[in-house]
């Protein structure tokens, strides 16, 4: 009799939640109307020349696309950033992991660790062009540097965080440290994890640019840094929303990711 | 030793953390498809005399020896907790399958089976432990427990965290599943009165930190509801006078300043 009511419950739940997302979705479409008229509004009012109005971003967006700019920069750009971000996340989650689990290594790294996660990274962009050049190797590091610092302390946090409780029950079925850290501490760090792939992913894209910038000009980057500098308002914006555009899909994606994950939670 | 039966057994065992005794002087013995239980207040050291049974932990004397071995965890003992400790990211199944770490697969599936239809869970094999009800993880606790077909069951007041209703009820399903002729021998915490006469064949009672026995009793075979027995309510107040005036006795106790008339 209990399940018949629990079952119930979580039809109600489920059929509520498509309404709910029925709804987020006109409210995020009316606010994208708004955002749109804004800008239109804004644009009208702005001398000549120094901003644009989303149609002429699009009009010249699409120019940009049939001249056969803009799909090469993205590509340039998504390998700097995916390759950067992808070597974060392996390199990190393991560092993290494992400092998590030695706890010496732990006690050890974890200062420079954070000393070195508030360090601008940009400040050692003059020493990756001495070391590295201007290429791609480069940008990959830049972007990897970034990344890499939220995962690593996200994944060295969620070991630390493992249930005490959970562990001792292990321990209590005769369980050998690694099935206890594959069966019990690491899947309960996995919302750590996934947290850091997310802050990572973002400062990814941000270095991604920066990278672009300060090295040889390339990508995404390098459309800004001649748009920008020729006063190509339409064209500069359509960059920018290109890259609202990777930043939405991106985190979108993760979310989709972290919620598969953890469909244990929601209950 | 008796030949085929079990025997979990401490002597002379005493534990403490850092300066603080927690446990002095504890001698028992539990033989398979035997229940002992062990009654005593909150922090008289019942939790880590579990932990020092099941071989968590090393005591500070004295010694625990399992079929004339020292413990060891997984072999030959299973812990049930208060909290259940299932894992939340394995369903039932898994959670159950988790205890079985050297089974060959089929083996290991069909004892799973088993037990979740001991426990009359077969229809949740596959449920994460979030959508269960507090008796339900309790119940798939307690397979997770069987699943090794220990020796000896260490039960830490596994039913405190349970409405009135379902503890009555694992009560019982308990009292089936090891009185059967290849049941474990149980010991099983508790601080409730009741609870240690309806379950126990024998109750050993604990003094307050450090814990001591400081009383030692058997139960009648009971028949039926033990709360229709005869000899039921001079038992209950006798257990209930020994453990008010352990604690009234108790230099450290809040309540040692009260006369222990109720």
């Amino acid at each position: 009799m209990p399940k018949t009511t629990r079952t119930a419950g979580a039809v109600t739940r489920r059929s509520g939640g498509r309404a709910d997302l029925l709804l987020t979705a006109a409210l995020r479409l009316g606010f994208l109307a708004l955002l749109l008229a804004v800008w239109t509004i804004a644009a009208r009012m702005a001398p000549p020349g120094l901003f644009a109005s989303p149609l002429a971003v699009a009009k010249a967006g699409w120019a940009m696309m049939a001249e056969g700019r803009l799909l090469p920069a993205i590509a340039a750009s998504l390998t700097v950033y995916v390759t950067g971000f992808l070597l974060a996340v392996g390199f990190g989650s393991l560092l993290g992991i494992a400092m998590g689990t030695f706890r010496l290594l732990g006690r050890t790294l974890d200062i420079y660790v954070m000393a070195l996660a508030a360090t601008p990274r940009v400040a050692f962009i003059p020493l990756i062009i001495v070391a590295l050049g201007l290429g791609l190797q480069a940008k990959v590091l830049i972007v990897f540097l970034g990344a890499v610092m939220p995962v690593i302390l996200n994944a060295y946090a969620g070991v630390r965080a493992a249930d005490p409780e959970l562990v001792e029950m292990a321990q209590a079925t005769g369980a050998s440290r690694s099935r206890i850290l594959a069966h019990v501490i690491l899947p309960g760090a996995v919302p750590y994890l996934v947290t850091g792939a997310r802050i990572g992913a973002t400062i990814a894209l941000i270095n991604t640019i920066v990278a672009e910038l300060y090295t040889a000009i390339s990508g995404l980057g390098g459309l800004l840094a001649i748009y920008g500098s020729r006063f190509r308002m339409a064209e500069y914006l359509a960059v920018v929303v290109v890259l609202a555009l990777i930043g939405a899909i991106v985190t979108e994606a993760l979310r989709l990711m972290e919620k598969r994950l953890l469909r244990w939670r929601d209950a | 030793m008796i030949a085929g039966g079990s025997k979990l057994a401490a002597t002379g065992l005493a534990h403490r953390f850092g300066p603080m005794a927690v446990l002095e002087d504890i001698d028992l013995t539990v033989n398979k498809g035997e229940v002992l239980a062990v009654l005593g207040p909150s922090g008289c050291g019942k939790s880590t005399l579990l932990r020092l049974l099941a071989g968590l932990i090393r005591p500070a004397e004295g010694k625990v020896t399992l079929n004339d071995a020292p413990p060891s965890p997984g072999k030959g003992s299973s812990i049930v907790f208060q909290n259940y400790r299932l894992l939340p990211w394995k369903n039932l199944r898994d959670n159950l399958a988790f205890a079985l770490p050297d089974w060959p697969e089929p083996q290991r599936r069909e004892r799973v089976d088993q037990v979740l239809r001991l426990v009359g869970l077969t229809r949740f094999a596959e449920t994460w432990p979030a959508k269960l009800s507090g008796g339900m993880k309790q119940r798939a606790a307690l397979a997770r427990a069987l699943a090794p077909r220990p020796d000896f069951l260490l039960m830490d007041e596994p039913f405190a965290a349970l409405d009135a209703q379902a503890r009555e009820l694992m009560q019982q399903e308990l009292r089936q599943l090891v009185s059967g002729p290849d049941g474990p021998g149980v010991v099983f915490v508790t601080h409730s009165v009741d609870e240690a006469l309806v379950l126990g064949h024998r109750i050993i009672l604990l003094s307050p930190r450090p814990g001591r026995i400081v009383a030692r009793l058997s139960t009648p075979d009971w028949g039926g509801d033990p709360r229709d027995h005869p000899d039921w309510p001079e038992l209950r107040r006798r257990m209930w006078q020994q453990l008010r005036e352990s604690v009234l006795n108790d230099p450290n106790s809040d309540f040692h300043h009260f006369d222990g008339r109720p």
